[in-house]
Order: structure tokens, then sequence, then C-alpha cells
């Protein structure tokens, strides 16, 4: 952990030097958290980026860890940073070369809650993209499955938004045996 | 038992006279066949609770059937989902009567400490529960306490919980 520190104190990791190179106009914001890169993508450029960064021979990030979003609706500071965006869609990246992470965020506005799918790219997205589907209504386009892969499958809502109340709007109370046997 | 020496009240003889009911009731309470519905941690203390260790088969619980068909006792041990209750409640259904309920700890009784949209808040709002463990998640000796509770309400001639009249 130290030694990490120091190196990043002196220059600059190699994953932002070659995205900066490559995509720049696809960054928005580069941060660090923890020793982790953190990078914020413009949506219409992320499969591009996430492409770039698993197939590029000295990045290698070939393990796509996590697929998930943000809700940031009652967060008022990450909203003015990226034009109220509402959603912000993370993906954490592993290099097993390197054997160093990186996490890609990008802003999604609810008026338009598509993204492109990273199918193409990991098998694995499938099930990730699913739950993020079924928890915050994000839309994968191209995803060869797109259903709720938590919820039944009648669930109505998206429950990890916050404007979904914790205790439910009733779903633990009543519900329709005949039909969910069905 | 209820058992009762012959008619003359002597013990010489070879009868002893008593009801169906109560010898029913006798081999039903001694062998009851459980069907675990594990979904959680108390899973693992019912587990526990079978093997070696706390022995449920001392007092003839323990063939374990992983069928409803083949079982008199629910043990529903664990947090019940919404997605998951259409599942216990057929479960429940395919059981043969008589049948018994336990419902093993603060998760499946009440809805424990999970007090949110996805979760049954106690699975007695679907199903009939006889025998109720308090405790996340309770010890072993209070499923076994709870099994001698189900034994002495079989053997009180009580009707399950979820069954209106069953010996005629």
């Amino acid at each position: 952990m130290n030694e990490e520190k120091e190196v990043e104190e002196h220059s600059k990791p190699l994953v932002l030097e070659k995205l900066e190179a490559a995509h720049a106009d696809a960054l928005l914001a580069q941060d660090e958290s923890r020793g982790t890169v953190v990078v914020v993508v413009r949506k219409e450029r992320v499969y591009a980026v996430l492409e770039y960064l698993k197939t590029d021979s000295e990045l290698a990030y070939n393990y796509l860890v996590d697929v998930t979003a943000v809700d940031n609706s009652r967060m008022e500071s990450e909203l003015m940073r990226f034009d109220y965006a509402r959603f912000m869609v993370v993906y954490q990246l592993y290099s097993y070369q390197g054997q160093c992470r990186v996490r890609v965020k990008v802003p999604v506005h609810e008026n338009d809650l598509s993204i492109p799918s990273a199918t193409g790219l990991w098998r694995g997205a499938n099930w990730l993209e699913r739950e993020t589907y079924d928890m915050f209504g994000i839309h994968f386009e191209g995803h060869p499955d797109l259903r709720r892969i938590l919820m039944p499958d009648d669930f109505e809502g998206h429950p990890l938004r916050k404007d979904y109340p914790l205790q439910g709007r009733g779903e633990r109370e009543r519900f329709n045996f005949d039909k969910q046997n069905a | 038992m209820g058992l009762d020496f012959g008619p003359s009240g002597e013990q010489d003889g070879n009868i002893i006279t008593t009801t169906i009911d109560k010898v029913v009731n006798w081999g039903r309470k001694n062998s009851l066949w459980p069907m675990p519905f594990g979904t959680a941690c108390c899973a693992i203390e019912m587990m526990a609770t079978l093997a070696s260790k706390f022995d449920l088969s001392r007092f003839g619980s323990e063939a374990i059937r992983f069928s409803p068909r083949q079982s008199d006792l629910l043990i529903v041990s664990g947090r019940i989902s919404i997605k998951m209750m259409p599942v216990l409640k057929r479960i429940y259904d395919q059981m043969p009567d008589p049948k018994w309920v336990i419902s093993m700890g603060a998760c499946a009784s009440c809805g424990g400490v999970f007090d949110t949209y996805t979760l049954i808040q106690g699975v007695d709002q679907f199903i009939p529960v006889d025998v109720y463990i308090p405790g996340c998640p309770p010890r072993p000796e209070d499923l076994i306490d709870a099994v001698l509770q189900v034994q002495e309400k079989i053997s009180s001639g009580a009707s399950p919980k979820g069954v209106e009249v069953i010996y005629e």
C-alpha cells in the first residue's frame, strides 16, 4: 500500500496516461479513491473505453469485477458535478497482469436510462447488468436477456432507487400465489 | 398413553384397552418426519440439531425428508423473501395431512431485523404455524424444545393449526 502511494506521488498512473492519450475526449473527470484510479467517462464513449482498457496489451483489465449503479438524487454535490445526472453506473475492473484496479463511472440522466451493454466484452456482465437493471432501472442496450434477476418478474419499481420506500409499497403483505406459481 | 388394563381390572390378563386416536397419535408423535426449509443461518443450527452432538433422533425425528410428500413437520428456518414465499406455500400444500409447522427464529416468525420491502414479516401470514421459536438464531436446544412441544400437541389430540378437524 505504501509503496503504491509513493509511486503515484511521483508519476501518473499508467492507465490515466494512456487514457488521456487515447480517449481524452471521453474523460469527464479523474479521481483517486484509496489507491484506485477512478475515471468518469461520457456515456457515448463508455464501450470504447472499456474495450480499450480490456484489450490494450499494457493495461489488460481483463476481469470485470462488478457492475452497479449509484442513485445520486439526494447527493447534491455529486449531481452538480455532472450536469444533474441522477445515476452513476459504476464498472470495477481488475487487471491480472498489472494486479491493479480501475473504476469507471458513467453519469446517466433519468430521462435517458440507456447505456451500452458490456456483455460483448465480458460474458460475466450479463447477470451484473441484469441486477443493475433490476435495482435501478438502467437499460443496457444490446444485452441479450435483460430481465429482473433478484426481484419477482411481476415486481414493479426499482428498489435501490432513493425514492423507493424501504418497507416497500405493500408487496410483502399481498401477492398472488396462483399467479406466481403459474 | 392412556392404556388401561382389561375390564376386570386384573393385571394377569393379556388385554389392554385404549382408543384408536391415542395409539395413532402415539405413533405420529414419535415418528415425526421433518421437511427442512432452511434459507439462512437458522438452518445451520438445524443441521447441528440433527447431527450427532444434539441428535434429534433421540426424539424420533431424525428421518429428514427433502420431499414434502413424505413429511409431516415443516421447519421454516430462515428469512423468507417475497419470491420464496410462493415456493414455501406450495411445499406446505404438498405435505399430506396431518401436518405441523415450526417457525424457527426471528426472521421466519416476524421478519427479524429485516424490515424491508422484500422480506415476509412472519410466515404465519400465509401458512398456519404451530410452534414459534424465538432467537437469532435459536440454539439447537430450542429447536428440540419446539419438536417436543409439537409432540405434546400431537399426543394431547389437538388439531394442527392448519387443519380444522382431522379425527372423526
